[in-house]
């Protein structure tokens, strides 16, 4: 057999890789098991990872509660679809309503870095227009806060993803980016044929949060298309590799296997800490001065409702009633073509290319807002099952389909779903193994919701034809999750202020993608990343007395660009403003 | 070669006759990705190797449910071009999803857990074989287990009224089928027969646009083929018949 130079290539033993180069050196700081800290985070995913590696760069004793691994890349990950099952939430949870989303597999993580393991990787910005639907449209809600406010975070947070892409980029408003555009693949030549035929603005080659070029421990992109099963090279980002090292290297502590199951509120209206079951299912109890909860849009209502308690008997922080409710994801019906020439959609970043030519409201089409067109890479078993349902294909007439997959490509609606009461987390009766119950997800479509998803999924069609497919058939399905713990001025009609703590108990924050009041058409991993980075901000600037009393302060906390981890300054070509 | 087999294999449709089995059908001759594994990391390779070498026992299903599974799955997905040495065995994988528990996480507010699910189904399969052709599934010709599976595709199960009320037919029917393709298309096998190039770390891919092939792919060599006469399997049509069905969201995960 034909053998690299060396050898075999061999795990090396002993060491806590994070990808190909990087590794953990040094031994874990471990608190006092009865220790207060000053703060718990509940969930090191997206939002947790980069808010505890601020919290411990700032000074703070910081403990960190993941329900599932702290992975060592080279050990734990495979190049392999099947075989990463493990990197999703696959805990039971129920769904239904109209339209049921399907969970686990394309929207929940679950280990340290949380989704940002296996997220594709697009980083677009939200649009200026996404803060205030409510008053350009009439639909969904307005923002607390207007785009510049994040906007400096956005910035911030794609020097330290840091993120690949054009140096100009035109949609919302328009930036560029620190590292250079990728190659395409199959997918994208596909996308970017079909647009330029149609006259449409296409974006080549990112935003992604994968590395063009090497970044100090972290080489760049080897093109083998194994993004969503987790990247073992350690070109794409998660906050597993790019800001959990540096939080660790600052005193941070994170227990994994722990999950958390309930937040105990004290007498004072101020929550003391959080109960959780770690690896072998014993039950402990972490004292805090602060919680934030960051276990994303099912987790976080479900460990809230699971808290409820006298005073709060309809979950805790739920006065407003709204927690669990305005639940999004993102209309993602994937279009499938197939193609005289061979494609190979296999190699390359399933995220090449994208475009936003559509992403604003165009009162032309009959709906408010808009979606977004990117490429999809399906793998073989991801490949097989939308082909089970966009043609219907079993028996010998799925043998005959999969054997031309190296004919097929793919590109994806990316399309906003607006925020619905209906649309919601509560608690099932079935429990888990530790006894806790588990979460019930009810999801269905409105009419503005069909209307978009219609128009959209005939375009990504029209941009199919256009590119020179043969047969195109397209399947139904979600992307993302966000929401169910909105964030908003009103206390009646939202979970958390506009920093994140919640409106009902001083002490108690929720830092991830549930704040999320709408979600425009774009990714919203670099969105909750620098959501994190500004949650931080506030808990830092504001943290008054060493009791942990937060001042109830709402002036924006100023930016800190010294909490950055390493290598983040003086890359990149110069921003286009 | 007898009727029954005659009946299973694919053929050539310029002669009608039936194709011989092949150590690896598709269009990708002697395309391995096995060969290549000395350039996979160790833990890719040891996943990998271990799901060709260490097949699980079949520990949930019964001896019967088992035989039974058998069955349906060389329907769902048949494995007739392939020689007996290079079958996939797609039921001890299913079998070792559900022994262990091993949830994709989530369950439709309409079904029952997936172990019941796929018991229930075997039953309701059952009872449709007797209620059109009298006899037990396993009992029937290949043409008319398609054609018991087909009113399932279709949606419209002459019997098995009872446990159809316990789960819509079309949820059933995508489970089965997702963990079907789910067990043959994670195989090795399948990827040489499809020309997927497989795992590629630390070694990555170079040739990414117009399909080209890296140096240890194979180009494409194409034959003809078609699916057994009598076989109901090879048309497509929408699930759940003509009238589209509501609510089911694809199930592959890609973004």
């Amino acid at each position: 057999m034909k053998q690299p130079f060396f050898g075999m290539f061999k795990t090396p033993k002993d060491e806590h890789m994070l990808g190909a180069i990087e590794k953990i050196e040094f031994p874990m700081r471990r608190h006092d098991p009865n220790e207060q800290v000053d703060f718990c985070i509940v969930g090191v995913g997206s939002a947790g990872g980069v808010l505890i590696q601020r919290l411990a760069r700032a000074g703070f004793s910081v403990v960190g509660l993941e329900a599932g691994p702290f992975w060592n890349t080279e050990r734990d990950w495979v190049s392999d679809e099947a075989g990463s099952h493990q990197l999703y939430w696959n805990e039971l949870r129920i769904t239904g309503g109209a339209d049921p989303l399907t969970l686990g597999a394309n929207n929940s993580g679950r280990g340290v870095g949380g989704g940002s393991v296996h997220w594709a990787g697009f980083t677009p910005r939200l649009h200026p227009s996404d803060f205030r639907i409510h008053s350009e449209d009439g639909v969904g809600v307005d923002w607390p806060f207007p785009y510049e406010e994040l906007k400096p975070y956005y910035e911030l947070l794609e020097k330290e993803i840091p993120v690949s892409g054009p140096a100009y980029y035109p949609w919302g408003d328009p930036h560029g980016y620190p590292y250079g555009p990728h190659p395409m693949g199959g997918c994208g030549d596909i996308l970017v044929k079909g647009c330029t035929k149609l006259g449409i603005g296409v974006s080549i080659g990112g935003p992604v949060a994968i590395l063009a070029g090497s970044h100090g421990d972290r080489p760049h992109c080897i093109y083998r298309g194994f993004c969503i099963q987790g990247c073992k090279v350690g070109a794409k980002q998660s906050t597993l590799i790019s800001h959990v090292p540096d939080a660790l290297v600052h005193g941070a502590e994170i227990r994994d296997h722990c999950m958390a199951s309930r937040i105990e509120l004290g007498k004072n209206g101020r929550v003391t800490g959080v109960e959780y079951f770690d690896r072998d299912g014993r039950e402990s109890f972490l004292r805090a001065k602060i919680v934030v909860v960051c276990g994303y849009a099912i987790e976080t209502p479900r460990l809230l409702l699971n808290s409820s308690c006298p005073g709060f008997d309809r979950g805790l922080a739920n006065s407003s009633g709204t927690l669990g409710h305005y639940l999004m994801a993102q209309a993602g019906n994937v279009v499938l073509g197939r193609f005289e020439e061979l494609v190979r959609m296999y190699k390359a970043p399933p995220a090449q290319a994208l475009t936003e030519e559509f992403y604003e409201t165009d009162p032309k089409r009959g709906f408010a807002r808009g979606f977004a067109v990117q490429t999809v890479g399906p793998l073989p078993i991801s490949f097989a099952r939308q082909m089970m349902v966009a043609k219907g294909a079993w028996g010998w007439g799925m043998r005959k389909v999969m054997m031309d997959y190296n004919h097929w490509g793919a590109i994806a609606l990316l399309g906003e779903v607006l925020p619905w009461d209906a649309n919601r987390v509560e608690l099932a009766e079935e429990k888990d193994r530790n006894g806790i119950r588990v979460a019930k997800v009810t999801f269905s479509l409105f009419d503005n919701d069909k209307k978009l998803i219609e128009f959209g999924k005939n375009k990504v069609m029209e941009i199919m034809r256009a590119a020179g497919a043969i047969e195109i058939v397209q399947e139904a399905r979600y992307a993302h999750l966000v929401g169910g713990a909105r964030m908003g001025n009103n206390p009646d009609t939202s979970v958390v202020d506009k920093f994140g703590r919640t409106h009902d108990i001083p002490n108690l924050f929720v830092c991830d993608g549930s704040v999320l009041p709408t979600q425009g058409s774009a990714n919203p991993g670099l969105t909750i990343q620098a959501l994190a980075a500004r949650t931080a901000d506030y808990l830092i600037a504001h943290r008054g007395d060493s009791a942990g009393t937060l001042a109830h302060a709402m002036q924006n906390p100023s930016i800190r660009y010294d909490l950055s981890p390493p290598g983040t300054w003086g890359k990149g070509v110069p921003r286009i403003t | 070669m007898n009727k029954l087999e005659n009946d299973a294999a694919p053929v050539d449709p310029a002669t009608s006759e039936p194709l011989a089995p092949r150590e690896q059908p598709g269009y990708f001759p002697r395309f391995n990705t096995l060969a290549q594994k000395a350039f996979w990391d160790e833990a890719t390779r040891k996943t990998v190797t271990s799901r060709v070498l260490e097949i699980p026992p079949i520990r949930f299903f019964s001896f019967e449910e088992a035989a039974l599974m058998k069955a349906v799955c060389d329907r769902v997905l048949p494995q007739d071009d392939r020689d007996d040495a290079h079958k996939i065995p797609v039921v001890n994988f299913i079998d070792e999803r559900l022994y262990s528990n091993r949830l994709d996480g989530y369950r439709y507010d309409d079904m029952p857990t997936d172990q019941d699910a796929h018991r229930l189904g075997l039953q309701a399969i059952d009872e449709i074989a007797r209620y059109i052709f009298g006899d037990p599934f396993v009992s029937l010709r290949p043409s008319a287990q398609e054609r018991v599976l087909k009113t399932l595709h279709d949606g419209k199960p002459p019997a098995g009224h009872a446990i159809w009320k316990r789960m819509p037919v079309h949820r059933f029917w995508l489970l089965l089928v997702q963990d079907v393709v789910g067990a043959y298309y994670a195989h090795p096998y399948a990827w040489d027969e499809i020309g997927f190039g497989g795992p590629a770390y630390p070694r990555g891919y170079m040739r990414l646009e117009n399909g080209e092939p890296e140096p240890w792919e194979v180009s494409e060599k194409r034959y003809e083929w078609a699916a057994p006469p009598g076989s109901s399997s090879a048309e497509f049509t929408p699930v759940g018949g003509s009238s589209e069905h509501k609510g089911s969201p694809g199930q592959g995960g890609t973004h």
